[in-house]
């Protein structure tokens, strides 16, 4: 078999060795006329269909993510743990020492050699963020499960509580609609898990044990996919479910219904600023390195496609800095092809129609025009993996009689399909972190000669590459990278944390965040506060 | 019982061990403090006493307030 470039999979026919297929860099513009089409995908016409799927395995991803995992614990991390205090609409007051409403976090920096500031940040919501126990029905009693009935792919979990078209489930699970905002379901596409037994009571976890049976509790863990507000039933999938068993194994599909008489919470939540994740190649700022030709990412006019993108302004005018003080607070307007797909639930009020609008924001990010599932949508549970191959996503059309061309579905950055889109390593690696050991994926590369020969190679090609990115960071000074929160509101990053935290756009302000320095000490950067040292 | 906003079961807590082999890129760290405070898997214990918004209906309130137009005070 002909030597590989380097040792990643599927880079063997790309002659520029990127980790990953189609990670290439842009190619600097020289407008000497017409060019002939070239896929991005591969240096043929056609995309070879073996080199597509490594170049798309999870599996890869997964095995990378333990390598980084066993790297970040070895090494320095760069971990930011953060509270996010939720903002609160005009009129709404919080008594005198209460407890505030706050999402905790952390984020975590994974130094890189190819991305544009040294640093891809990943961003983590701890599970429990929002509790079901909190849920009160008309009545003000709280709503644990009361029934699960199910069939082939879901269980219908009926929560308790006296539900009606005239008292629907409360917000956040569902927000009626108001004019022409549509009905809106915030929730759905979360994981929900069943760990709270009773009110205000702490979260099970896979060891903790029941003392009127000296058994493990368990739990399931599912992505809530719909929600029926006037008879108070939330629908569950099982494909990719993960079951906590009595025996403290987690495994997948859950061969049982969430418990009867418990809580629902949400999960670990993720999102990642790399080009993987978000699929997208987004501007290389950096002007110290050797090259300059990833100044003004965009894709080539053969292959861009229909989508939304969004414009972050500051005062009105378009500001694309990594940071900004802590004082100040962007705006980001969604821009969409048309009305339709004005992103129900929208998520942002600047949100504008221009007909023809591409998925590229020119100069800022070149988007890849695709999205991948974690979750194979295969009816059939047999054999079924929470993290089996990915499907593919991408936008739909229909053709009418006059040969009109009508989009019909987009599925770009903006579908609302957080905990069901692939995992990046950085993600893989948290979850390492996490000691919930993810599940191996079962899609292993197709067309290697040696799997541990590429296992080696990948242990020291991961050391080197994080120990020269460290190192570079290092020389040049933290300084170099962009930090949290002071870059949240960055074009990279502002959709990052809309999805993160699941708030509308204009609930993330920077004065919501509360950091916390080496110590636990927390400072607040809004108010000039800064780590210890 | 956890009080409130206590992050409980960590699970990135470095041993002794750990912190004192760490190392970056060739070089011994060094570095005061406690490596992190929280990260990835913990769980976050939230009780709300009655009267208080707790985080769910704060989401809530977010995204009805913006359906309505409404921004944060």
């Amino acid at each position: 078999m002909a030597s590989r470039r380097g040792s990643s999979f599927g880079a063997a026919r790309n002659s520029k060795g990127a980790s990953f297929g189609d990670f290439i860099r842009s190619e600097s513009l020289t407008p000497k006329g017409v060019q002939p089409i070239r896929t991005e995908f591969s240096q043929g016409s056609v995309p070879d269909s073996i080199y597509s799927s490594n170049r798309e395995s999870a599996w890869s991803r997964w095995r990378r993510g333990f390598e980084i995992y066993c790297h970040s614990a070895a090494t320095e991390t760069y971990a930011y743990p953060f509270d996010y205090f939720i903002p609160l609409p005009p009129g709404t007051v919080l008594p005198p020492g209460a407890n505030p409403p706050k999402i905790p976090g952390s984020f975590q920096g994974f130094p890189t050699t190819n991305k544009d500031l040294g640093m891809h940040w990943a961003g983590v919501r701890i599970a429990g963020s929002l509790r079901f126990d909190n849920v009160r029905d008309k009545d003000g009693d709280p709503s644990p499960i009361l029934s699960v009935t199910e069939d082939q792919n879901y269980w219908y979990v009926q929560l308790s509580g006296d539900w009606s078209a005239a008292n629907p489930l409360p917000a956040p699970l569902f927000i009626a609609p108001v004019g022409p905002i549509p009905k809106q379901y915030p929730i759905n596409g979360e994981i929900l898990e069943d760990r709270i037994i009773t009110v205000g009571g702490t979260p099970i976890n896979s060891e903790t044990i029941d003392p009127s049976t000296q058994r493990r509790y368990g739990y399931v863990q599912a992505v809530l996919v719909s929600t029926d507000e006037v008879n108070g039933i939330l629908t569950l999938q099982k494909q990719g479910s993960v079951e906590s068993t009595p025996d403290g194994v987690l495994q997948t599909p859950a061969t049982r219904p969430p418990n009867v008489g418990r809580f629902l919470m949400t999960g670990t939540r993720y999102c990642c600023s790399c080009q993987d994740f978000t699929r997208r190649d987004y501007a290389y700022l950096n002007g110290l390195g050797k090259t300059n030709q990833r100044v003004f990412p965009r894709t080539k006019v053969s292959t861009i496609k229909p989508g939304r993108f969004e414009v972050m302004r500051l005062r009105g005018k378009v500001d694309n800095s990594a940071m900004t003080s802590a004082n100040v607070n962007r705006s980001m307007e969604v821009v969409a092809p048309s009305p339709e797909y004005g992103i129900p639930p929208t998520v942002t009020p600047n949100s504008s129609i221009v007909p023809g609008t591409l998925r590229d924001n020119p100069g800022v990010f070149r988007d890849f025009g695709a999205t991948y599932k974690r979750n194979n949508p295969v009816p059939s549970l047999e054999g079924g993996k929470a993290e089996g191959p990915p499907s593919y996503n991408d936008y739909r059309t229909s053709t009418d009689a006059d040969g009109n061309v009508t989009i019909t579905s987009l599925t770009d950055f903006w579908s609302p399909l957080l905990d069901e889109l692939r995992y990046c390593k950085h993600i893989y690696a948290m979850k390492f972190a996490e000691k919930v050991f993810p599940p191996e994926p079962s899609d292993l590369p197709v067309d290697t000669e040696s799997i541990a020969r590429w296992e080696q190679d990948l242990v020291l090609k991961t050391q080197k590459e994080n120990e020269g990115a460290s190192y570079k960071l290092a020389t040049r000074g933290l300084s170099f990278m962009d930090v949290p929160p002071y870059n949240c509101q960055a074009p990279m990053m502002m959709p990052m944390m809309q999805k993160l935290f699941n708030v509308p756009s204009t609930f993330v302000l920077m004065s919501g965040f509360r950091m916390y320095d080496k110590n636990g000490t927390e400072y607040n950067p809004s108010q000039g506060g800064k780590p210890g040292t | 019982m956890a009080d409130f906003g206590e992050i409980i079961d960590g699970t990135f807590f470095l041993s002794q061990e750990q912190i004192e082999t760490r190392k970056y890129g060739f070089s011994p760290i060094k570095a005061s403090g406690v490596p992190t405070v929280y990260h990835a898997g913990d769980v976050v214990n939230l009780p709300y006493a009655s009267g208080e918004v707790s985080t769910m209906e704060a989401i809530g309130l977010a995204w009805g307030a913006f359906a309505s137009g409404i921004t944060p005070s």
